[in-house]
């Protein structure tokens, strides 16, 4: 897998000019009380939003709909009639920008634990030619304990499992170019789909970089995300996988 | 010949199998191989609960001690198939609602722009 490291990517003197369309694919399920926010800080930096309401029960769907409205030509919503995961949701989100023709496509979690800034600096291996499929890698040791352990035992049981050592293998803030969109093959509905998609990455040789990101730790994103529970799950499907 | 309490049961739930098996495979909701697979193991369980000495040939034959383990045995083996089979089947299923799940969200956005033209 080959692969590169940019440590000093957050300097902008440094960024390469965009002549490439940047899409922010944002699954959102029960978001209502940040999804606006979330919305409104990307509408502002120019990016063009595909967002994929996962079934939600409150008014996420409502919000984004109100927003997307106000910046017409530059949102799109879809709503899966009933809840079906993350992996199902990225999907879709990733099938609705190869059909509008977008060349880079980000995939950005809507419970604002990603800052919107981080989204060029990510982008830039791939705008500059460098890498075809860039994680966002977040700072372990800023993460609440808990977390951090999870996180660490989901790298080694994705390096276990799917022979792919990477930094930080559940990050919801990824990039890639239309030829990883059309290429990756995945599977998982749920949380799972994090580790397909490095698994992926090593089993096509794709170019992987990994970008330093920031984590905003609200209290409202601390209680969503990977936890011990959906760890077990995703090890349950990797064994499945292996033994398949 | 007097019968053992748990031999009328056996005997009682084998004709009720068989009875429901029909049933279901009259209604369409089952398939003419799982009728014949049902069929047999509703049989072999009538078969055994009136003459119980008949699973001796089975212990024997397979070197498991006694008539009744070779039927637990089998039963367990028989119980863990099926919980595969459905397991199977309610992935495949649930794949499938993903897929229409997922069908639906990609045809409503594009419906809810025909909208927006025609109001214009």
């Amino acid at each position: 897998m080959p692969r590169i490291l940019l440590e000093n990517q957050n300097n902008p003197e440094s960024f390469d000019l965009i002549d490439k369309d940047i899409w922010v694919i944002i699954p959102a399920y029960n978001e209502e009380k940040i999804i606006g926010e979330v919305l409104e800080e990307l509408f502002s930096r120019n990016m063009k939003l595909v967002i994929i309401d996962d079934g939600s029960t409150d008014r996420t769907y409502q919000i984004s709909r109100a927003i997307v409205k106000d910046n017409p030509g530059r949102g799109y919503l879809y709503r899966h009639p009933i809840n079906r995961g993350l992996g199902a949701t990225l999907k879709t989100g990733i099938e609705v920008c190869l059909e509008k023709g977008a060349d880079i496509m980000v995939t950005f979690d809507a419970d604002g634990q990603h800052n919107p800034d981080d989204i060029l600096p990510v982008c830039q291996p791939i705008i500059k030619g460098q890498a075809d499929v860039v994680i966002g890698v977040r700072n372990f040791n800023d993460m609440p304990e808990v977390k951090k352990v999870s996180n660490q035992l989901m790298n080694l049981i994705t390096s276990i499992f799917y022979g792919a050592n990477v930094k930080d293998s559940q990050s919801g803030l990824r990039a890639f170019n239309r030829k990883v969109a059309i290429a990756l093959d995945i599977e998982s509905r749920e949380y799972g789909i994090s580790s397909e998609i490095i698994r992926e990455i090593k089993r096509k040789d794709l170019r992987m970089a990994e970008v330093p990101i920031e984590t905003i730790y609200t209290d409202y994103a601390l209680a969503k995300g990977t936890n011990l529970k959906i760890g077990i799950k995703i090890l349950v499907k990797m064994i499945r996988d292996v033994l398949k | 010949m007097a019968l053992m309490l748990y031999q009328y049961i056996g005997i009682v739930i084998g004709i009720v199998g068989i009875i429901y098996t029909l049933l279901r495979f009259r209604e369409s909701k089952m398939s003419p191989g799982m009728l014949l697979f049902w069929s047999i193991v509703w049989i072999v369980l009538i078969v055994f609960s009136i003459f119980p000495d008949a699973t001796g040939f089975f212990a024997n034959l397979t070197g498991i001690g006694r008539g009744l383990d070779v039927i637990l045995i089998l039963g367990l083996i028989g119980c863990f198939y099926l919980i595969f089979r459905i397991y199977n089947m309610i992935e495949n299923i649930e794949q499938e609602i993903t897929n229409i799940a997922r069908e639906i969200a990609l045809s409503k956005e594009n419906m809810d722009r025909d909208d927006e033209k025609g109001k214009k």
